[in-house]
């Protein structure tokens, strides 16, 4: 098994850092957030790397991520997982214009710029690109930009897949709910129903056989879950 | 009737502005540059890739009375290798072609600067369907738009009984157009902007929510739907692989 290097975006809390204290056992990881390394509050493995890059400024992102890739001596990447992201739940179909620009910059121009960015670490491994989108990229009358936002992944995803088909798989995966402070973010209060929300482990574990399967698109929600999509697959 | 158009100096924006001047709107149109022909409609400067221009724009159309039709036309493109393509670039493809509608259009309708009964077009492109290799930014703000409208349809038409119409047209003969395209790519088969002008004005009054101009266009959207992998495959030998430049609006 070879010891791979990692990237994973928004690792502080939920999906993310779930995902990268699961790889971080057998593999290299390094994560970003936004926030300062000592406001990340849940276990946090000690073998992971923190980088604080805030994707509310794109361009600066990049920046920063590039150069703090260089600093630890990262010449190339073996798997880049997109994963930061933000969403605001609205009453009557309007996103306040603030919160709108917000979730654009942060879910989809980092995006674009941190994956165009990497393709030189990825292209020597030939490896993998995994963006985290949503079951809501298909439209959704409680969250328009948040879904414009995981459409737009969608897209960039398709595209960009068959660009650097041969030298980098681009992969996207759509998540469904999933138990996170997300939705309290989001200013979305759902209740008792979020007992039906899939876990961050087994969300985790459906991310990674999903990355190392390399397909795309895949929907990660509770059909697949019962479907024992935590259980099987190969690990990277 | 008052009309919006933006992106109305050139291309399917120009044809649009003026079909809705011959059914009698007041027409304003908002583009960087000044309109390429003489015109009825009102121009205002506004480069939309720019947040600060933009919110100026939206504090004078709030100041003024409200619109019956709104069009989200505004588009421009970035072709060539994503990762040869400068970032600015890609920003600024987003910002024009999603961030800005999306924004205007949340802005205008809080403000009440949208009539009841009004209707609102999004123009997406065709490469929702089939994506869209050698303009994946561009592809990425197109999907955005459409799926912003597609989420705000319901409690718009619930609401405020505006309606909500997203556009796809394919390759029109559009300068616009011609300038990332291939430099070989046959110009011929192309949509005339007016013939799709037209085709996408008559489904807005009908209120769909989806407008494919033209049988060729409704039929890739479809084969795009069936079968989503090949296609793009095939816009990839017909496009990507033919691409001879970068090229950045
Ligand atoms: N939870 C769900 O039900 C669900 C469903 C489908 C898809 N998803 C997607 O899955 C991804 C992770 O969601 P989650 O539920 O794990 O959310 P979460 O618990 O809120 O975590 C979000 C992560 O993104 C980071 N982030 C937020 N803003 C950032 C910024 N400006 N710059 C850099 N990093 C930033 C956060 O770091 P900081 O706090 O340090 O900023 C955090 O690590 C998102 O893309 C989300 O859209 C979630």
């Amino acid at each position: 098994m070879i010891r791979r290097k990692i990237l994973i975006t928004g690792g502080t809390t939920g999906i993310g850092l779930a995902l990268a204290n699961r790889l971080s056992v057998r593999h290299d990881v390094i994560v970003t957030g936004s926030r300062a390394h000592e406001d990340i509050t849940e276990a946090f493995s000690p073998n992971l790397v923190y980088v604080r890059a805030s994707q509310s400024d794109p361009a600066r992102a990049v920046k920063t991520i590039a150069q703090q890739l260089l600093k630890h001596e990262w010449p190339r990447l073996d798997n880049v997982v997109l994963n930061a992201g933000v969403g605001f739940a609205v009453e009557d179909g309007l996103d306040e214009v603030a919160k709108m620009r917000r979730t654009l910059d942060i879910n989809v121009s980092s995006t674009m710029l941190i994956a165009r960015a990497m393709y030189p670490w990825l292209s020597k491994t030939k490896g993998t690109l995994t963006i985290i989108g949503s079951v809501a990229h298909k439209g959704h009358k409680r969250f328009p930009s948040y879904a414009a936002s995981k459409g737009a992944l969608n897209g960039l995803a398709r595209s960009l897949r068959s660009e650097w088909a041969g030298e980098v798989a681009v992969q996207v995966l759509h998540p469904g709910p999933v138990k996170t402070g997300m939705h309290e973010k989001a200013g979305l209060n759902p209740g008792w129903v979020s007992e039906f929300f899939i876990r961050t482990e087994p969300m985790a574990r459906m991310i990674e056989y999903s990355m190392s399967s390399r397909r795309s698109p895949i929907t990660l929600s509770w059909s697949r879950y019962i479907g024992g999509g935590s259980i099987t697959g190969r690990r990277l | 009737m008052r009309a919006l158009v933006t992106g109305g100096s050139a291309g399917l924006g120009r044809a649009l502005c003026d079909a809705l001047l011959d059914d009698g709107f007041d027409v304003i149109s908002v583009d960087r540059e000044a309109p390429s022909q003489k015109t009825e409609a009102k121009h205002i400067a506004c480069d939309l890739s720019d947040r600060m221009t933009v919110d100026n724009l939206l504090d004078k159309l709030e100041a003024d009375e409200a619109f019956d039709v709104v069009i989200f036309n505004a588009g421009i493109s970035a072709t060539g290798k994503f990762e040869d393509i400068e970032p600015e670039d890609h920003l600024r493809v987003f910002e024009t072609n999603a961030s800005a509608p999306m924004v205007c259009c949340a802005g205008l309708i809080k403000a009440g600067k949208i009539a009841e009964e009004g209707h609102i077009v999004f123009v997406a492109s065709l490469s929702h369907f089939t994506g869209y290799p050698g303009a994946s930014s561009y592809a990425a703000s197109k999907d955005a738009l459409a799926i912003y409208a597609k989420s705000i349809l319901k409690p718009l038409k619930n609401k405020h009984k505006i309606s909500v119409t997203t556009a796809f047209p394919g390759p029109l003969k559009t300068e616009h157009a011609a300038r990332h395209a291939p430099s070989e790519a046959d110009q011929e088969r192309r949509m005339q902007p007016e013939e799709a002008a037209r085709l996408i004005l008559a489904d807005m009054r009908k209120r769909k929510a989806k407008s494919l101009p033209g049988g060729t266009t409704a039929l890739l959207a479809m084969a795009g739907q069936l079968a989503p992998k090949p296609l793009t495959f095939a816009m990839k030998q017909i496009i990507y692989k033919k691409l001879d430049r970068t090229v950045a609006d």
